[in-house]
C-alpha cells in the first residue's frame, strides 16, 4: 500500500512525468497567458475558464482519475514483468556485435563527447516519436488495437489526467513500443560510440523531453485550444491540433497521430492544422458505450477482441470448408 | 583509581574483542599432548607455497627471449618442484618501508612444492589434455623461452597464466576440494585424533587451519578495511600489515595472498563483502572445533561446519568469478582499443589480460563440483589462446608440444565472446562487484531514460 501511494505521489513530482507539478503549473500560466493575451479574456474569466469545474469534474474527467488510479495497481504488478529497454538494448548490442561492422565505422571512434551526447538525445528524441506516430495510427486502424485506444477516446472532456486514460493492455503495448525504439537506439550508439554515449538533460530529463513538458505538453488533453503558426504546426503538434484528433467529427478522423512532432503526420499524410472551433466534441461514436463506466472501460475492450476473435475464426473456418470441397 | 579500572577494563575489552576477530590463536584440545606449545594454529606449509607461488610468477618474466632458457627453465622448476636447498624469497620482498621479515623459503617452512599439491584432473580448457601438473609444466618450459614470459606470435602471458592457474589448482583445489572436503566428509580421520603422529594439534583442527593457510588472509584481516587489506599486498600499508609492531611484515600471517587479496580488491569497491564472509567463515567453523576440545566432533558440530564450508565454497568460487568477469571486461575494452589503434604495447596488455581471464577461467574449473556445461562454455568463449592480429589463433598443440594455430572468429565476434562471458559469470555465480562490466555503461544510460511502464496515451 505505502508503494502505491509513494508510486502515485511519484507522479508528480519527478520531473521525468508528464503531470508532474512544475509542468502542470507552466501549462496553467501559458493557458492564462493565451486566454488574456490572445484571446483577450479578462484575467478572473481566464482563471475561470482554465479551472472550469464541468470540465475538470464532469463524469469523463472522474473516471480519468479512477483509471489513473487502477492503471497503477496493475503497472506495479506488471511492470517487473515487462520487457524493459535495457534487455533490448543488451539483445541488439550483441546483435551488431555479430556483424563485421566495426572496421566501417572506426573513423566515427574520434567524434566528440558533446557531440555524440547531442546527437544521441535528438536520434533517441525524433525516433522514440516516430514510433509513438506508428503506433498510435496502427491503434486507429487495426480493429483489435482500436477496441483497446477507443477508451482513451471516450474522453468527452480533456484534462492532463487523460492522458492515463488508456486501457492497461494498451499500456503494456505502449511499453513495449518503447523498449523497442529506446533500446534500439541505446545500443546502436553504444555499438557505434562506446561510453561515449550520454543524454543531455536538464532536471534529470531528456532536454528535449523536458522542453516539451515545460512547453505545456499537459494542454494537449486540455480544453484550452492553444494553436501554432501554420509553419510551426507541421514541425510541432499544437494542443489544439492533437484535441481535433480527439473531435467527433468525421473530418477530423485519422488526423494528428503526432506526439511531440508533427513532421510524421505531416510526411505520411495526416495532418491537420488547428482550426476556429468553439465547442468542439469530443468522443466516439459507439451508442453501447458508456464512457464513465469503469466496468466498460475496462472489459468492454476485451469482449470486443474476442468478438472480432471469433469472427475471424469463423470466417477461417467456413473458407476452409470451401477448399476442403 | 577508578579511571585506572576504567583504563584496565577497555584495554581489556579491546584485546578481547581483537583477539575475537584473529585467526591466530587457539589452544592446544589434542588429548594426552604433553609438549610445550600454547597454540594449535598452524599453516606455515601454506604460506610457503603463496610464496613459491608468488616467486615462480616473477621467475617466469625474467627469460630473456632464448639464451637463458634452461637456467631460468631450471630455476623455475625448483620453485615448483621443490628443492632440498633453501630457496630465496624472490616475491615478495622488501619494498622500502615495506620490510619483510623472511627471505627464504626454510624461514617458513621446509620441503614444501607446488607440484605436488597441484590439481590432477585434466585441464580441458587448456590444449593438449594435460593434468593440472603437466599444464604448469609446460607453461614454464614455454615461459623460460620467450622475453619477459611473453610471446608474441601465440600472445601468451606465461606470468599471467602460471600465477592465475596455479593459484585455483593449487591453493582453491587443494581447500576446497581436498582440506574442507574430503577431510572433513564422514570417514575420514576424526577430531580426537592427532593430525599425524607426534604433532600437537587435532586432525580437523590442523585440516581446517590449512584451508584457511590456502585462503591466503592475514589472521588479523576481519579487522582491517578492505582497502588495508588490499594495500597490505600492494606493499603500501606498513601500518596495516604490522599487527604486532615489530616493524617488519611476517609472511606466515602478515600478508594477504592470492586469492583473500583479490576478494579484498572487489570488495574495496563497496559491492561485496567476499574477503569477511569468506575469512569470518573460517575463524568461526575453527572455534567449532576447538569447542570440541579434543573429542570427536558431534553431529551438530558437524553441521555447522558444513554450513561455514557452504559459505566458503561459494564465496571463493565466486571471488574467482569476479575475476573472470573482471578481465573479460578488460579484454573487450583492449579490442576496442587496437581496433582503433595498433601498437605493440597495447597488443601485450591485451595479451597479459587475456591471460589473466584464461587463468582465473582455468582456475574456476579446478574446485569441488564439476562445473560441466558451464565449463564448456567458458572455454569456448576464452579460446584457446587470444585471437591475434593476423586473425589466427591457437587451437592446439602437436605431440611434440608445438603450438598449432588456425584462423580466427573475427574480432567483433570475439568482442562478443567477452560479453557472453560476463553474461555467464553473472547467471551461473552471481557475481555483483562487477569490475569492467561493459554493459554498466548502457544499463546506466537505460535508467537514466527512465522507463516506460506508466500506461500514457500521448
Amino acid at each position: 500500500m505505502l508503494e502505491y501511494i509513494g508510486d502515485i505521489f511519484h507522479h508528480f513530482v519527478d520531473p521525468k512525468k508528464r503531470v508532474f507539478l512544475g509542468y502542470i503549473a507552466l501549462s496553467v500560466l501559458i493557458a492564462l497567458l493565451w486566454l488574456v493575451f490572445i484571446r483577450k479574456k479578462g484575467l478572473k474569466s481566464a482563471i475561470f475558464k482554465v479551472f472550469d469545474k464541468k470540465i475538470l469534474l464532469s463524469g469523463s474527467a472522474i473516471s480519468d482519475y479512477k483509471m489513473f488510479l487502477i492503471n497503477r495497481v496493475l503497472m506495479l504488478v506488471l511492470s517487473p514483468y515487462l520487457l524493459t529497454q535495457l534487455a533490448v538494448a543488451t539483445f541488439f548490442y550483441y546483435s551488431l556485435l555479430s556483424i563485421p561492422l566495426s572496421g566501417l565505422i572506426s573513423f566515427l571512434s574520434d567524434t566528440p563527447t558533446f557531440v555524440v551526447a547531442v546527437l544521441f538525445t535528438f536520434v533517441f528524441f525524433t525516433f522514440d516519436d516516430f514510433t509513438k506516430y506508428w503506433v498510435h495510427r496502427w491503434m486507429h486502424k487495426w480493429p483489435v488495437l482500436w477496441a483497446l485506444h477507443k477508451v482513451h477516446h471516450s474522453a468527452e472532456t480533456l484534462n492532463p489526467i487523460t492522458v492515463y486514460r488508456t486501457h492497461p493492455l494498451e499500456g503494456i503495448l505502449f511499453s513495449l513500443r518503447g523498449a523497442f525504439s529506446q533500446g534500439t537506439v541505446i545500443s546502436t550508439f553504444f555499438f557505434i560510440f562506446g561510453d561515449k554515449v550520454d543524454l543531455v538533460t536538464i532536471l534529470g530529463v531528456n532536454f528535449l523531453v523536458f522542453s516539451f513538458h515545460v512547453a505545456g505538453s499537459n494542454l494537449r488533453h486540455s480544453h484550452i485550444d492553444i494553436k501554432y503558426w501554420v509553419w510551426l504546426e507541421k514541425i510541432l503538434i499544437s494542443p489544439a491540433q492533437h484535441q481535433l484528433h480527439h473531435s467527433l467529427d468525421e473530418r477530423h478522423y485519422d488526423k494528428n497521430f503526432g506526439a511531440a512532432l508533427a513532421i510524421w503526420d505531416w510526411i505520411f499524410g495526416s495532418l491537420h492544422h488547428s482550426e476556429d472551433i468553439d465547442n468542439l466534441i469530443l468522443g466516439v461514436e459507439d451508442n453501447d458505450f458508456n464512457p464513465t463506466s469503469i466496468t466498460e472501460l475496462y472489459l468492454k475492450p476485451l469482449k470486443e477482441i474476442s468478438d472480432i476473435a471469433a469472427e475471424s475464426l469463423s470466417s477461417f473456418k467456413s473458407l476452409n470448408k470451401i477448399f476442403k470441397i | 583509581m577508578k579511571k585506572l579500572i576504567v583504563m584496565i577494563v577497555a584495554v581489556f575489552v579491546v584485546t578481547e574483542v581483537a583477539a575475537h576477530h584473529f585467526y591466530s590463536k587457539f589452544p592446544i584440545t589434542l588429548k594426552g599432548y604433553t609438549g610445550d606449545k600454547t597454540n594449535s594454529v598452524s599453516y606455515s606449509g601454506q604460506i610457503a607455497r603463496h610464496v613459491l607461488h608468488d616467486s615462480l610468477k616473477k621467475l617466469a618474466g625474467k627469460g630473456d627471449g632464448g639464451s637463458n632458457a634452461a637456467e631460468i627453465e631450471a630455476q623455475m622448476m625448483k620453485y615448483f618442484k621443490g628443492s632440498k636447498e633453501d630457496l630465496d624469497i624472490i616475491a615478495p620482498k622488501t619494498k622500502g618501508d615495506f620490510k619483510i621479515k623472511q627471505t627464504t623459503l626454510n624461514q617458513i617452512s621446509k620441503g614444501k612444492n607446488l607440484s605436488g599439491k597441484t590439481y590432477k584432473g585434466v585441464i580441458n580448457g587448456w590444449p593438449g589434455q594435460m593434468t593440472g601438473p603437466e599444464v604448469i609444466e609446460f607453461m614454464i618450459k614455454k615461459a623460460a623461452q620467450t622475453k619477459g614470459g611473453f610471446d608474441p606470435a601465440t600472445g601468451y602471458n606465461y606470468p599471467q597464466l602460471i600465477s592465475k592457474f596455479a593459484m585455483g589448482a593449487v591453493f582453491y583445489n587443494q581447500a576446497v576440494d581436498n582440506y574442507l572436503d574430503e577431510k572433513m566428509a564422514p570417514g575420514s580421520k576424526t577430531n580426537d585424533k592427532p593430525y599425524k603422529d607426534g604433532a600437537y594439534y587435532t586432525y580437523k583442527e590442523h585440516a581446517w587451519d590449512e584451508a584457511f593457510g590456502y585462503w591466503g588472509a592475514v589472521s588479523h584481516g576481519l579487522g582491517l578495511s578492505a582497502k588495508q587489506n588490499y594495500d597490505i599486498t600492494k606493499m603500501k600499508d606498513m601500518a596495516a600489515a604490522d599487527q604486532n609492531k615489530d616493524g617488519v611484515v611476517d609472511l606466515k600471517s602478515e600478508y594477504n595472498f592470492a586469492h583473500a587479496y583479490y576478494a579484498s580488491s572487489f570488495d574495496k569497491g563497496g559491492k561485496t563483502n567476499y574477503y569477511n564472509t569468506v575469512t569470518q567463515a573460517f575463524l568461526d567453523g575453527r572455534k567449532i572445533i576447538a569447542g570440541a576440545k579434543g573429542e570427536k566432533l558431534s553431529s551438530s558440530e558437524k553441521a555447522a561446519l558444513q554450513g561455514h564450508i557452504a559459505v566458503i565454497n561459494a564465496n571463493w568460487e565466486k571471488v574467482i568469478a569476479e575475476s573472470v568477469f573482471k578481465y573479460a571486461g578488460s579484454v573487450y575494452k583492449d579490442i576496442v582499443k587496437l581496433e582503433e589503434n595498433y601498437s605493440d604495447k597495447a597488443f601485450s596488455t591485451y595479451a597479459k589480460h587475456w591471460g589473466e581471464l584464461k587463468g582465473f577461467a582455468l582456475a574456476l574449473q579446478t574446485g569441488k563440483s564439476n562445473l560441466g556445461e558451464t565449463a564448456v562454455k567458458l572455454n569456448r568463449l576464452t579460446g584457446m589462446g587470444p585471437v591475434l592480429m593476423n586473425a589466427s589463433q591457437v587451437t592446439g598443440v602437436d605431440s611434440a608440444g608445438n603450438y598449432i594455430k588456425e584462423e580466427a572468429q573475427s574480432w567483433g565476434e570475439f568482442k562478443l565472446h567477452m560479453l557472453k562471458i560476463q553474461k555467464l559469470m553473472v547467471e551461473k555465480f552471481g557475481v555483483k562487484a562487477k569490475g569492467n562490466d561493459m554493459l554498466a555503461d548502457m544499463s546506466s544510460l537505460a535508467s537514466k531514460v527512465g522507463s516506460s511502464d506508466s500506461a500514457e496515451n500521448d
